[in-house]
């Protein structure tokens, strides 16, 4: 039973490895720091929303989806920062994810908020970012450059994020 | 031959090497419902099992995780 | 006088250990709401045609605790009644069934399957707490324990969950365990006794019988499962399972007629007996599909153990969307099953008594078919009823080529229909 396909024993065999190879890659996370965070322009609720108009500002840039718990419950915080933060210089920019605008409609028509919201639908500024898992966090420092990244929300993690904000924010 | 078994499940866990382009965590939203799980109805997997479990010699098989929108 | 409960729903509650290896542990990672609360209170209504009714209800409760933790709770409760096959064979005239300790009896009208009759109440309660260990990681802790009149049951299960490859594979191991107690009333035969040879204890007497020495069985389970995001629409599980019983693993109500070699007439019975060990393992493979709007589940399991059975089972159910929330979904499955070694009609009274007998249908060459509908209709934007109604055939070869004589003239493999209807109710607060 020799078949010259796939199915040959060592054919089997050097697939499974690939695939022990790939599990091991992926599950290291390339965290970059201190690399400019990458530039975009996306639509925003009322206007576009470009990361370079907020050179200067600390930027916290959250990837967000409507279908994703742990995002829904990271809002309140977030607006939360922006109150307490934006006179010092914060700047919160929520990305959406969702691939239909009616979907982060219904979700904010819930959860009402002041946060800049940019749409990225089709995931390019995601991709851009490098995001591994929802919701993503990249705290950009006033020159533009990536300080910290962050997957998931964690309300016992929150005050370490803020700590972090506030540290940026004295800075110059 | 004897090592078919392990033949086949080697096989199996090799598929995933063959998804060529990995589902990006934004692309998880149709994963991420309720109807998608692998157990949908917990109560009715429940009953279900209990029924045929009762009725034939053979039972089991399922309950393991995964799957879902991989959220935080 | 009515004798016992059954042992199928006895070994429905070593069930429990099965099923709580398949929690809602998987579930936690896609809640599409931030509920604190989610209750599933459901009742199921049984009937199999002429033999056994069920009703239960059943409370399904899972409660969120601090971050990405979970409580779950689940609680059953079961009345039973009816009757169900005692592996005896119809024959020419009426029949009469005695207990082991012979104090009690049933009889059976000629021509007729004979059943036992039974009436019980069951309550089972198990408990899971899932937490993570980190970000890709996740254990699952149950317990589970039940009781009826002559049955208790009680266990332990474990979960690891590993997730992959940013969450896209996940690497389920899980074991479970469970210590059982059978106390037969109308006591426990001797295996493959002649029911003529049991005589009834003096009147007075010390009656034996009656809650007598229990039976223990230990029965443990092992299962390894890869589950694999294929596509933003597909996902695939694959599993592999393994469990070992052992203990008191035959049911003390069943029997086996012993017929003449050349009429066929029933001469006695034999109470049946079973191996006291049983290692089962099984194949399980799982794929999910989104349509548009509609969702398909479809498995397959394969299934061996060393009794000889060997059974493949398809399931299949399509998640029809109806609109503003509202489904249908019919479901399908087809399970054949090939019967035990030591799986039997009948024993020849000519015959050596072979180690082993059973003349259960439940493990002889059986085909389930099951089609079945639900409904399910949101009654709040957090909370759903469904009903779902199906039907189960099970059949088999009522005219095996061993049939002797006027065994011929009688169906030894009846085909049992059964009608579920099962509503519920969702709701998350």
């Amino acid at each position: 039973m020799h078949t010259r396909s796939v199915f040959t024993r060592r054919g089997v065999a050097w697939s499974f490895l690939r695939y022990l190879f790939l599990i091991g890659l992926a599950t290291v996370n390339p965290i970059f720091a201190a690399e400019p965070a990458p530039a975009f322009t996306l639509p925003g609720r009322n206007q576009p929303v470009s990361l370079a108009a907020l050179r200067g500002k600390v930027v916290y840039v959250d990837f967000w989806a409507s279908w994703c718990v742990p995002c829904r419950k990271s809002f309140p915080w977030m607006n939360s920062l922006q109150k307490r933060y934006a006179g010092q210089g914060l700047v919160i920019v929520a990305v959406n994810l969702d691939k239909s605008r009616e979907l982060s409609d219904r979700f904010l028509s819930e959860v009402p908020s002041e946060l800049t919201i940019a749409y990225d639908p089709d995931g390019e500024v995601a991709s851009a970012y490098k995001v591994k898992g929802m919701p993503s966090s990249y705290l950009i420092d006033r020159a533009g450059r990536i300080h910290s990244s962050h997957i998931g929300f964690r309300e016992e993690t929150a005050s370490d994020m803020e700590a972090a904000i506030k540290d940026l924010l004295q800075q110059p | 031959m004897r090592t078919r078994p392990l033949f086949i499940l080697f096989t199996l866990l090799s598929l995933p090497a063959c998804t060529l382009t990995p589902v990006q965590p934004w692309d998880r939203d149709l994963l991420a419902e309720e109807k998608m799980q692998l157990i949908p109805d917990p109560t009715e997997a429940f009953i279900d099992e209990h029924i045929y479990f009762s009725k034939e010699g053979s039972s089991g098989g399922q309950g393991v995780g995964g799957g879902g929108c991989g959220c935080n | 006088m009515q004798l016992n409960p059954n042992l199928s729903v006895r070994r429905a509650l070593a069930a429990a250990t099965c099923t709580l290896l398949g929690s809602a542990a998987q579930t936690s990672q896609a809640e599409s709401t931030d509920d604190q609360w989610r209750l599933d209170t459901s009742v199921l209504y049984y009937s199999e045609q002429n033999r056994v009714t069920v009703v239960e209800p059943v409370v399904f409760l899972r409660k969120a605790i601090g971050e990405d933790s979970f409580l779950n709770f689940r609680l059953v409760y079961d009345t039973m009644t009816g009757a169900s096959a005692n592996g005896a064979t119809p024959t020419n005239r009426p029949q009469t069934f005695t207990s082991p300790s012979g104090t009690s009896s049933y009889t059976t009208p000629t021509g007729q399957t004979p059943l036992s009759p039974f009436s019980d109440q069951r309550i089972a309660i198990a408990a899971e707490w899932e937490k993570p260990v980190d970000r890709m990681r996740r254990t699952v802790y149950g317990i589970n324990a039940s009781t009826e009149t002559d049955y208790t049951s009680f266990g332990l299960s474990a979960k690891l969950l590993q997730d992959f490859n940013d969450r896209l594979t996940t690497l389920t191991v899980g074991i479970a365990g469970s210590y059982d107690n059978v106390m037969p009333v109308g006591g426990t035969p001797v295996p493959l006794q002649l029911m003529s040879t049991i005589v009834a204890p003096p009147p007075g007497g010390e009656d034996e019988g009656e809650g007598g020495a229990g039976q223990t069985k230990i029965v443990t389970d092992a299962i390894i499962g890869i589950t694999q995001v294929l596509s933003r629409r597909a996902l695939m599980q694959f599993n592999y399972s393994i469990g070992y019983s052992s203990g008191y693993l035959t049911d003390p109500y069943k029997v086996v007629s012993v017929i003449d070699g050349t009429t066929g007439a029933t001469l006695d019975y034999r109470y049946e007996s079973r191996p006291d060990t049983r290692l089962r393992q099984s194949f399980f493979w799982e794929t999910v599909y989104h349509l548009n709007q509609d969702v398909v589940h479809f498995s397959y399991r394969y299934f061996w153990d060393d009794w000889g059975i060997r059974a493949n089972t398809v399931d299949l159910h399509y998640r029809l969307e109806l609109g503003k929330g509202s489904y249908l979904q019919p479901h399908l499955r087809y399970s054949v099953q090939s019967a035990a070694n030591f799986y039997v009609y009948s024993l020849v009274n000519t015959d050596p008594v072979p180690a082993y007998a059973s003349a259960d249908y439940r493990l002889g060459d059986l085909t389930t078919t099951t089609v079945g509908l639900k409904f399910g209709i949101p009654v709040s934007p957090r909370s759903e009823i469904s009903l779902r109604v199906e039907s189960i055939n099970q059949s088999g070869n009522g005219s095996p080529d061993s049939a002797i004589g006027i065994q011929k003239n009688y169906d030894l493999f009846p085909t049992i229909k059964t009608a579920i209807a099962q509503i519920t109710y969702t709701g998350r607060f």
